[in-house]
């Protein structure tokens, strides 16, 4: 009877899948954040925002943390005996690893690796311990002899001790294989200790059965729902304003700056660019059409001129070329289209 | 702590040593082929290991320790993940043959020769590197046809590749397509790991390359054969005074035999067991062997005693004691202390005998046609641990296809179990009840009856064949007749005997531990959970379970609410996670946004009236900012291109 409700499940669970992907129409309203009429946030802001806003649950996130503080002592023994700690669960774990470093770890050797740092390395990381733990100066061709190199110091040395905080095991930039198998590698040293976090729902499919049992985990759950700092100010998100990206302010602030028959030739370009806004396989205007239509509109009279200008466009970042299949040069604006209305209604307004 | 470690160790050392004894059988037989092999391709042994990837380690280095003992050949172990080109590959085997000359041979200039030779190996570039390492394969050949002109006739090379599977197809067939052209000069062995089925190497290789090997399969035992030999050595002895309960020794098979089958991970989990027993229990000092308890008991201190009497099964042992006894265990700790020792010595007895007791039912149960009560030890074990086990249908059926399966053989598949148990009283424990011998004597008498029997039998038939007039045949058919009662008999006292012999050992000594035997806290381990959650987490359930039900963790009452619907007092990445259970395949950032907001307003709306609405939506835009940017961390959604400021959801379901 429970098999059969498990299977029930299961079959349920897998009917759920391909109901979700089967249609590739999906329906949602065609709502866009631009129509909102509100200023995107952008990182500062943000930060400012949420600092104001207070931490729900306070309390209760204390004692959880209370209780989680109370496993230090224990996992010190575990770690001793050879086993390496994982720490999952929802929030963010750093406070807590932060916690246990100060209590635990405060006069003995250890590391401490943010992996939600956008630009960190294995290699980095394997240079911290040479450079400073180990004290040698010198460079290894590859990861590999560095690691060659740390594990053939640990084992002749055995009063090496060193402890290894990783927060984010899972992040972006450790996620890798190889990066995962060096860690792991690392790991099994004897005197090495390791306690790290994961947070993706998916983190242990990182690790295959050679590097389990390299690392040789032990896992604790640690739910401590508080929110994910740190972690996520490296995060870009949908939803907080992009620096790269062309802004409308920047967008009317060059503009502003140029002659009359410059903003035409950017308004003729814009205005085609949205006509051909549904058309998928738009390429963008020809430079030649584009010619045309410029000597008709009275705001070039030579090649030459336009070219000037086109060059001063793309200075700026305004537009991009690219060249089509059939070897002539196309001119599009790399900004979205909900911007550029704006920027065209803006325009409308001045004039 | 210092027990504890001590224990670990032992039990480690147990567990390596035998790990050896059970490959050196299998190693011998290679090194005996690797020595014997001389031949022009190159030899090769394929081990068929299994797909536990993690015990190989262990056979790989005891394998070359072997091949190192016997002087023959030189030993190279070269893994997939340090040889991604040809070029490391050759560096690393090098690196790996001098070194085994230095440690072979310990000669200082030796071991300088070497670091020059790694170091310029690496210098060469691709190109000339081929080259060079002719030169060096020439310089290394009559190097070490000299050393070998001291030891033996030239002794092969072993190059040993632990993971076959995962090296390159590339890298492997240059590999022995070089060294195939070098074999007259450098002797070649290798030995191939693999880990699925000997097809892989013709998968792997091509006929051109595969052809030039002399391939050998070697199958190594199975991973379970491996777990039961580890469970009958050092889970059913009474060398470890520490015992696991029932449910745990589930869990820990049940790993091994629904995930990995690496008897290296039930090493773990049984050391975990230690840990964690040593670790919770205050009264695990007291596990130990019997010669040591006596004097840890008595330099227990007031509290522990105290630890000893909160006890479930001692308070169920005070509780069927005399009132005045009662008062004075629960109250003089010397008392108590004697007591103790008394009831430890007991805890032990009852396991000296509940071994071989339990190892002789094994050995009847596992005769039996269909295996009611399980076919390994283990199961037996457990069935034993878990309940009465005469209490169970199984037993009932054990008991009655016991009895119809009387006859000869029987007899002497008793006779060999007989043996067995002798040979275990004598050699291992020093047996307190003499039952063993008493069954012994039944057992033989038995035999003799049986043997005279089948003379009288066979003496008949030759008698029936020999007469044959009516009236004999009339007469022997009688006799026959008759002893074919006596027959009956004896099969009856046969029966007998079995039922007696059950009821009286398996009454006596398999009881549940939990059930009657007092203090067996001190000894078993028995959470099975903390093993679970140690072992086998499960993060995205505690991920689902956390975000759908924040009150499992956070103990408030605001947040108490049934399932389904969504509560607009939890936390901000709960109340957006459940808005995005809702939705489909992609979702719309705005109108996510929207739901989020009412949801929220919903709260704040009553208690406070929105100093300026502008900056609470403000607030609002950035808590939803947070907690779609966590979501996307945890791995739930990411941004899609498909459509303007939508996301894709990367779960289905309602999770």
């Amino acid at each position: 009877k429970k098999a059969t409700k498990k299977k029930d499940k299961m079959s349920n669970l897998v009917e759920e899948y391909f109901e979700a992907h089967s249609t590739s129409k999906v329906l949602t309203s065609d709502r866009t954040l631009q129509k909102l009429r509100k200023r995107r946030l952008n990182q500062q802001t943000l930060h400012d925002l949420l600092e104001k806003s207070p931490l729900a649950y306070a309390a209760e996130i204390e004692e959880l943390n209370q209780q989680y503080e109370s496993l230090f002592s224990k996992w010190m023994l575990q770690l001793h005996l050879g086993f390496n700690i994982v720490l999952y669960g929802l929030g963010s774990k750093h406070d807590l690893l932060e916690k246990f470093r100060i209590s635990m770890l405060q006069d003995t050797v250890h590391l401490v690796v943010n992996g939600y740092f956008p630009s960190i390395t294995v290699r980095s990381i394997l240079n911290s311990i040479t450079e400073e733990v180990l004290d040698h100066i010198g460079t290894f061709r590859s990861p590999l002899d560095q690691l060659e190199f740390i594990i053939k110091r640990f084992k002749e040395d055995s009063s090496l001790e060193l402890y290894v905080l990783i927060h984010n095991l899972d992040s972006q930039m450790l996620r890798g294989e190889r990066s995962q198998q060096i860690l792991a590698q690392l790991s099994s040293l004897p005197s090495v200790y390791l306690i790290a976090s994961i947070d993706h729902i998916n983190a242990p499919l990182m690790w295959d059965q050679a590097k389990q049992s390299l690392y040789n985990w032990l896992w604790y759950e640690t739910t401590t729902f508080s929110p994910y700092m740190e972690e996520t100010s490296y995060e870009n998100s949908l939803l907080v304003q992009q620096s790269g990206s062309l802004a409308l302010s920047s967008l009317m602030h060059v503009l502003r700056s140029l002659t009359l028959n410059a903003r035409g030739i950017f308004r003729l370009l814009a205005q085609y660019q949205l006509e051909n806004k549904d058309n998928p396989s738009y390429p963008g205007l020809s430079f030649q059409d584009f010619y045309q239509q410029c000597r008709e509109a009275f705001l070039v009279n030579s090649d030459l001129t336009l070219r000037a200008q086109l060059t001063e466009f793309r200075d700026h970042k305004l537009i991009r070329t690219k060249r089509g299949a059939d070897g002539v040069e196309y001119l599009l604006i790399p900004v979205d289209d909900s911007t550029l209305t704006d920027f065209l209604e803006k325009e409308d307004e001045d004039v | 702590q210092q027990i504890e470690e001590d224990l670990n160790k032992q039990l480690f050392d147990n567990l390596v040593s035998f790990l050896r004894r059970s490959h050196s059988e299998f190693q011998e037989k290679t090194t005996e082929w690797n020595c014997r092999m001389k031949s022009r391709e190159i030899p090769t042994a394929a081990l068929v290991l299994g797909v536990n990837v993690t015990d190989h380690d262990l056979t790989f280095k005891s394998l070359s320790e072997v091949l190192q003992n016997r002087v023959t050949p030189y030993v190279a172990l070269l893994q997939a993940k340090d040889c991604p080109g040809i070029k490391n590959l050759m560096q690393k085997l090098l690196g790996q043959l001098m070194n085994c000359y230095v440690d072979v041979d310990s000669e200082e200039d030796d071991y300088v020769q070497t670091s020059q030779n790694r170091i310029r190996c690496s210098m060469t570039s691709l190109i000339t590197w081929y080259e060079s390492v002719t030169k060096k394969t020439d310089f290394e050949t009559p190097s070490k046809k000299r050393t070998s002109s001291r030891h033996w006739q030239s002794p092969p090379v072993v190059v040993i590749f632990k993971d076959m599977e995962s090296f390159t197809t590339k890298v492997l067939q240059d590999f022995i397509v070089i060294s195939s052209q070098h074999i007259h000069e450098l002797p070649l062995v290798l030995v191939f790991g693999i880990a699925t089925s000997p097809m892989i190497i013709h998968g792997l290789l091509p006929h051109s390359v595969s052809s030039l090997l002399c391939i050998e399969l070697f199958q190594s035992l199975s991973c379970k054969e491996h777990l039961s030999t580890i469970i009958d050595k050092v889970l059913l002895t009474t060398q470890f005074p520490l015992k696991l309960s029932e449910k745990v020794l589930q869990v820990l098979i049940n790993i091994f035999l629904y995930h990995d089958f690496s008897v290296q991970n039930f090493i773990k989990g049984f050391q975990l067991c230690i840990v964690e027993h040593f670790y919770t229990q205050p009264l695990s000092v007291l596990c130990c062997h019997q010669e040591e308890v006596k004097k840890r008991i008595n330099s227990l201190s007031h509290n522990q005693c105290e630890n000893i009497r909160r006890l479930p099964s001692f308070r169920r042992y005070v509780e069927n004691q005399t009132s005045e006894k009662q008062i004075a265990l629960l109250t003089t700790d010397g008392f108590l202390k004697e007591t103790v020792q008394k009831l430890l010595e007991d805890l032990n007895v009852y396991h000296e005998n509940y071994f071989p007791v339990l190892r002789c039912l094994h050995v009847f149960t596992s005769s039996l046609p269909k295996y009611p009560l399980g076919k390994q030890i283990r199961e037996l074990h457990c069935a034993c641990l878990e309940n009465r086990v005469w209490e169970t249908e199984e037993y009932e059926s054990f008991l009655q296809l016991a009895r119809m399966l009387n006859k000869c053989d029987l007899v002497t598949m008793l006779q060999k179990c007989v043996e067995i148990l002798v040979s275990s009283p004598g050699k291992e424990f020093d047996k307190t009840v003499e039952k063993l011998k008493e069954f012994l004597t039944q057992f033989q008498k038995l035999e003799a009856e049986a043997c005279q029997e089948r003379d009288e039998s066979v003496s008949s038939q030759k008698e029936l064949q020999k007469k044959t007039d009516l009236y004999h045949l009339q007469k022997t058919l009688l006799e026959l007749k008759e002893s074919r009662r006596s027959k009956k008999l004896t099969k009856f006292e046969m029966l007998r005997f079995e039922v007696v012999d059950y009821i009286d050992s398996v009454v006596r000594n398999y009881l549940v531990p939990a059930d009657h035997k007092t203090l067996h806290e001190i000894v078993y381990f028995n959470t099975a959970s903390v093993l679970r959650e140690h072992l086998n987490a499960a993060p995205r359930v505690a991920l689902h379970t956390a975000l759908n039900n924040p009150y499992s963790y956070l103990k408030s009452q605001a947040l108490r609410s049934d399932g389904g619907s969504i509560s607009n007092k939890a936390p901000d990445i709960c109340i957006v996670y459940k808005l995005h259970l809702e939705c489909g395949r992609l979702i719309n950032l705005v109108d996510w946004l929207e739901a989020f907001s009412t949801v929220v307003t919903a709260v704040e709306g009553p208690n406070a009236d929105a100093p300026s609405s502008d900056q609470v939506d403000d607030v609002i835009h950035a808590r939803f900012i947070r907690a779609v940017s966590e979501l996307e961390l945890l791995g739930f959604i990411k941004p899609s291109k498909q459509k303007t400021d939508h996301v894709a959801r990367l779960t289905w379901g309602g999770c």
